[in-house]
């Protein structure tokens, strides 16, 4: 991999859109899509917020190298610059796709990419399977095995690729205030595009792996994430909030689809590809499951002491 | 919104050669007519990969009509448009990986692949005119040609161990799909859009200059700037039209189509005889006559 060409991508990026004002978290569900900028999970408290990061750096010693810019790896093609320069005639626009590409170029130093981390924990912590012979163990690099890097990085691409997708407009629904409809239009195109991009690689990447179970835990992943997302929607759209009452099982089983599942399912996929049995690749789910799922229930409770701390300050 | 694409009024054309072309390898390899469950789920994997890139494109063409009716972004918004085509994208994944054959799923995703560059491709353009037609077949084949070459291709190696049979399979499936796009871009000059389905003169709105635009190109020179503007400025699709329609761009695209299915009857005849093989071969015309 060559920094070189993601430092360059990084850095025209970083040329033409302004950083984040310090402090707190981007206005909730504004424009309809777009990552929030994650800080760590405590954010606002700065000793955790550093805290967070020590961790975050001692793992990723662990796996053997910064799992910063690993879904940008594919991207170092034509179809790279390509998506660059049109995510540069987005600036001044109020696309979210804006947003998301800011989102990603900034926040990559605060580890973003948590999943693949995981899921590359996991792996080493899991080891090699008693069932496992010795050739199929010198394929491990720094304990963890080259394919089990692979499905870290599908895991990532597949997340960027729905940040990327979330941030689309409904054209029908824009205002006046929203901007040009071809700057809409055209946002949602390259937005559309670069999604597809990724999720593409994530599929070739996963064809790969040369594993069936593996693809279909992976793609049954990326339905789930779908449905997910579908729900969150509805959940957000102006008719719903007052009168939608869904309870917290409910609630918890849409969380799970749109946050949950990848993680768990990558988990389980990573023990799959060291041969471990259905038990440990059980075990592995939950971790992913639980862990992912009180990673978003956190973010919720903050996010509502938050919007609590600015009626009441 | 994932029904609403499948409801039997598309051609189903892709299917059809898949399962055609399973049977003729099935039979070359060993008389059988039967067609394996498994090639049954690469004809349906095929077609959902297909259907899932119609709905993305149009959210990216902005289209609203398709098929006859109105597209899935005009009725139900962009957002959800988007969301339904990665649902059948994977849907269609979950059913390649339940074929349980490695090969074959690195073959489909392939396509995957190749679907998404062929669009990068037609976002950018090229300035040279040599390059220009190198660049529209490169386009032709990663956005139509791959998947039925490549389905066909999947088929043939579940129904035949023998590698020159996968061969002939994805060269038909290659040359018929090319054939296919190129007599889809002369209709979009030629016919009217109740007959298409789908909005007439659309590549020249999106600023894609296609077959019978390159052609003509060659006989009126000031094609040229047009081309190269994507024809953004008003009245440039117009005098396109008028340029293409008065040379013989259209003419030379047919024939070029015509080429490539007679290469891939060529190809096809390679097997042993069957009804199947011969309705392939009768496919490869029905292509060129086809009206929408």
């Amino acid at each position: 991999m060559c920094p070189l060409v993601l430092l360059r991508w990084g850095g025209c990026c970083s040329r033409l859109l302004p950083p984040p004002p310090p402090g707190l978290w981007s206005a909730r569900g504004g424009g309809g899509g777009g990552v929030r900028w994650r800080r760590g999970l405590f954010s606002g408290f700065p000793s955790a917020a550093s805290h967070w990061s020590k961790v975050v750096s001692e793992a990723e010693k662990i796996v053997g190298y910064p799992t910063s810019f690993m879904s940008l790896r594919c991207l170092l093609s034509d179809e790279l610059s390509n998506i660059a320069m049109q995510v540069r005639k987005l600036v001044g626009t109020k696309h979210p796709l804006l947003n998301t590409a800011r989102g990603l170029v900034y926040d990559s130093r605060n580890n973003l990419q948590m999943r693949g981390l995981v899921v590359l924990l996991i792996s080493k912590a899991a080891g090699p399977s008693n069932g496992a012979d010795l050739s199929f163990q010198h394929d491990m690099v720094s304990g963890i095995y080259s394919s089990q890097r692979s499905l870290a990085e599908i895991t990532e691409l597949i997340h960027t690729a729905f940040l990327v997708h979330r941030g689309i407009v409904n054209i029908g629904e824009l205002k006046s205030c929203d901007g040009l409809l071809k700057d809409m239009q055209f946002g949602n195109k390259i937005a559309v595009l670069s999604g597809d991009f990724l999720l593409a690689n994530a599929c070739t990447s996963l064809a790969q792996l040369q594993n069936t179970k593996v693809v279909e835990l992976i793609s049954s992943a990326i339905g789930d994430l779908v449905q997910g997302i579908y729900y969150d929607n509805s959940n957000l759209s102006e008719e719903n909030c007052l009168t939608h009452d869904i309870g917290i099982s409910t609630w918890k089983e849409q969380i799970f689809l749109s946050h949950s599942a990848l993680l768990a399912k990558s988990c389980q996929a990573a023990m799959e590809l060291a041969k471990h049995d259905a038990e440990i690749q059980d075990m592995a789910f939950q971790y992913g499951k639980n862990m992912s799922m009180s990673h978003k229930v956190c973010f919720s409770l903050l996010d509502t002491l938050n919007e609590f701390i600015c009626i009441y300050p | 919104m994932c029904d609403y694409y499948f409801d039997g009024k598309g051609k189903a054309f892709r299917p059809m050669i898949v399962v055609l072309m399973a049977r003729a390898c099935n039979i070359h390899h060993n008389n059988s007519r039967e067609v394996q469950a498994s090639q049954r789920s690469v004809a349906i994997i095929a077609e959902m990969i297909h259907t899932a890139s119609l709905v993305h494109d149009d959210v990216i063409d902005d289209a609203n009509s398709r098929r006859g009716k109105m597209t899935v972004n005009q009725i139900w918004g962009e957002r959800k448009a988007v969301l339904a085509g990665d649902f059948i994208l994977s849907a269609a994944s979950v059913a390649l990986a339940r074929i349980g054959n490695t090969t074959i799923i690195s073959v489909l995703s392939q396509v995957i692949e190749d679907l998404v560059r062929g669009e990068f491709l037609q976002l950018g353009s090229k300035e040279n005119e040599n390059e220009r037609f190198a660049h529209y077949l490169e386009k032709t084949f990663k956005k139509t040609a791959s998947l039925i070459a490549n389905s066909c291709k999947a088929v043939s190696i579940l129904g035949c161990p023998d590698p020159e049979v996968h061969e002939i399979a994805y060269q038909y499936g290659k040359n018929v799909g090319i054939a296919f796009q190129l007599i889809d871009d002369v209709l979009d000059f030629t016919s009217c859009a109740d007959q298409l389905g789908k909005p007439a003169a659309a590549d020249l709105k999106l600023g894609l200059a296609t077959g019978p635009v390159l052609f003509a190109c060659q006989q009126f020179p000031e094609m040229n700037a047009m081309i190269m503007r994507r024809f953004s400025l008003p009245g440039d699709v117009e005098r396109a039209q008028q340029y293409v329609l008065q040379s013989d761009g259209v003419q030379q695209t047919t024939y070029l189509a015509q080429r490539y299915c007679h290469e891939a009857m060529k190809e096809i005849s390679k097997l042993r005889p069957s009804p199947e093989r011969d309705a392939l071969i009768q496919l490869t015309e029905t292509v060129l006559t086809r009206d929408k």
